[in-house]
């Protein structure tokens, strides 16, 4: 049985008042607390080692106790989604990077197409974007509907034997969408098309098994995880990962740079080390591990159950408000556990609002984002203009939050609602 | 202040001269009339930085109303 008040406590963030109040932390799809035991893991590093680590850098013994580790914690980010082999994990800077880093080196011919969505985070769009622009490849896009849920018929009319990939987000930082990611993969698969998923706010909160869903790509941001900033993941297929191109260059990415005749010819290092060019972030690595085997202990499905029956409340109380639009599907069990919001009055700007629960409540700090949440597109498709200024405001939950702080929630926004025109 | 923060400060004070006081949402739908001062992303977030940077120093008041914040220069820096 997990003790949540207990888990609460490895986050002294949460246990002190900051500016005279208590923090009520609803920004998780941003960026996750951090665990003692995440930085305890990385003041390893910073302490005792500080070390290059890597394949065959320096093997001397704080060289080679700093490869054992982060090899160690790649293989901790293997079994977190069920990869066949931590040689189809890649260390990158977060999902952004892992996103770059497949469009950048996909290759595909100018006949060929990507399927992408309109509820696609600019990290999951943009990569895409600009390679179908460097290569007069098609972009096509699925629109998602206007509740942020998606047509699987839209899916299948998009995709043809000319998709070579298709990119999309398994659960959405905007709407909090969980898409079909099976019925997706298989469409595509039909076809001869490759997958990549956008996993950065599924899989800090699911079970992810990349092998049952036969993704071909999966990518992750470590700090929506518990973990450090500047570490995340790629997942890929070995023999995909195979066929991708050369991403960054230069150090640790090769085998050998023979000079001959005049002549560079470079041999690169089979996956993941092909992706991995220069000197890493060793006390990440470790703080990413730390922060796998923390989740796993506590257990996906237990954190899932406890965030599933918190967000129906938060969802069902801000509805019951009835002042507030909300952005996505309105039936808990679509949703990922977060909710956006925005005044159905239009009366104010979307800053002001998160500017107040910040700052206005006299015993509490409710720190939330508001935004466009970097999805821009889907916005403008259901008739907001992010650039004349329409947002949301985003509430977003994680292991640490409890049913106390959503009912202070839900209790302020009551009294905000009645305070504005 | 780096150059980025300095065009934002730069933006609100621009728009507060024109319209004074304004609230959050004015402020916002104003930031088309100076493109190349009112830098970032169209969520504003930049620009909030920038007003509650001039509220810290002063120069500019913020006091919450049913419309939200309503932000009033108080004294020019630049006069």
């Amino acid at each position: 049985m997990v003790v949540w008040s207990r888990i609460r406590k490895d986050f002294p963030v949460l246990n002190e008042l900051y500016e005279g109040k208590s923090l009520i932390y609803f920004d998780s799809a941003c960026m996750a607390l951090k665990p003692v035991q995440v930085w305890e893991a990385m003041e390893y590093y910073y302490k005792y080692l500080g070390a290059c680590g890597g394949a065959g850098r320096s093997t001397h013994s704080l060289g080679i106790e700093t490869s054992l580790l982060t090899e160690e914690s790649r293989q901790k980010l293997a079994s977190f989604i069920n990869a066949k082999s931590s040689n189809e994990i890649v260390w990158t800077r977060n999902a952004t990077e892992g996103l770059n880093i497949v469009a950048a080196t996909l290759p595909i011919k100018k006949d060929e197409n990507v399927v992408t969505t309109s509820l696609e985070h600019h990290s999951g769009m943009l990569p895409f974007f600009k390679k179908c622009q460097e290569t007069g490849s098609e972009l096509r896009i699925v629109n998602a509907k206007s509740d942020g849920t998606f047509d699987l018929t839209d899916f299948e009319e998009k995709i043809d034997d000319k998709t070579k990939i298709v990119s999309f987000v398994h659960a959405s930082n905007l709407t909090g969408t969980i898409a079909p990611l099976e019925d997706i993969v298989k469409i595509a698969h039909e076809h001869g098309a490759w997958v990549v998923s956008d996993e950065a706010q599924y899989a800090p909160h699911h079970k992810l098994d990349v092998q049952k869903l036969d993704v071909d790509f999966s990518v992750l941001s470590v700090h929506k995880a518990c973990g450090p900033t500047g570490v995340g993941i790629l997942y890929g297929k070995y023999e995909l990962l195979e066929k991708l191109g050369m991403f960054l260059v230069g150090g640790d990415v090769i085998e050998d740079v023979v000079y001959r005749d005049g002549k560079i010819i470079p041999k690169y290092l089979p996956p993941p080390h092909k992706f991995e060019a220069g000197l890493q972030n060793y006390g990440g690595m470790l703080g990413a591990g730390a922060a796998v085997d923390y989740l796993q202990k506590i257990g996906l499905d237990n954190i899932h159950k406890r965030e599933q029956a918190f967000s129906r409340r938060l969802l069902e109380g801000v509805l019951e408000l009835e002042k507030f639009e909300v952005l996505g599907p309105l039936d808990y069990k679509q949703r990922a556990a977060l909710v956006s919001f925005r005044p159905k009055s239009d009366s104010m700007n979307h800053n002001d609002v998160t500017e107040y629960f910040n700052e206005m409540l006299p015993h509490n700090k409710i720190l939330m984002r508001s935004g466009n949440m970097c999805v821009h597109p889907f916005q403008y498709q259901i008739g907001m203009s992010p650039a004349k200024g329409d947002g949301v405001t985003r509430a977003s939950l994680y292991i640490y939050n409890t049913m106390e702080e959503i009912e202070i929630f839900l209790t302020a926004l009551e009294n905000f609602a009645k305070a504005i025109n | 202040m780096s150059d980025f923060e300095e065009r934002n400060v730069q933006c609100v004070l621009k728009i507060l001269r024109k319209k004074n006081p304004a609230t959050t949402k004015e402020i916002m739908a104003m930031r088309d009339l100076f493109p190349d001062l009112c830098a970032g992303c169209s969520s504003g977030g930049d620009v909030i930085l920038a007003g509650k940077q001039l509220v810290e120093e002063g120069i500019v008041k913020r006091k919450w109303t049913v419309e939200g914040f309503e932000w009033k220069l108080l004294s020019d820096p630049d006069k």
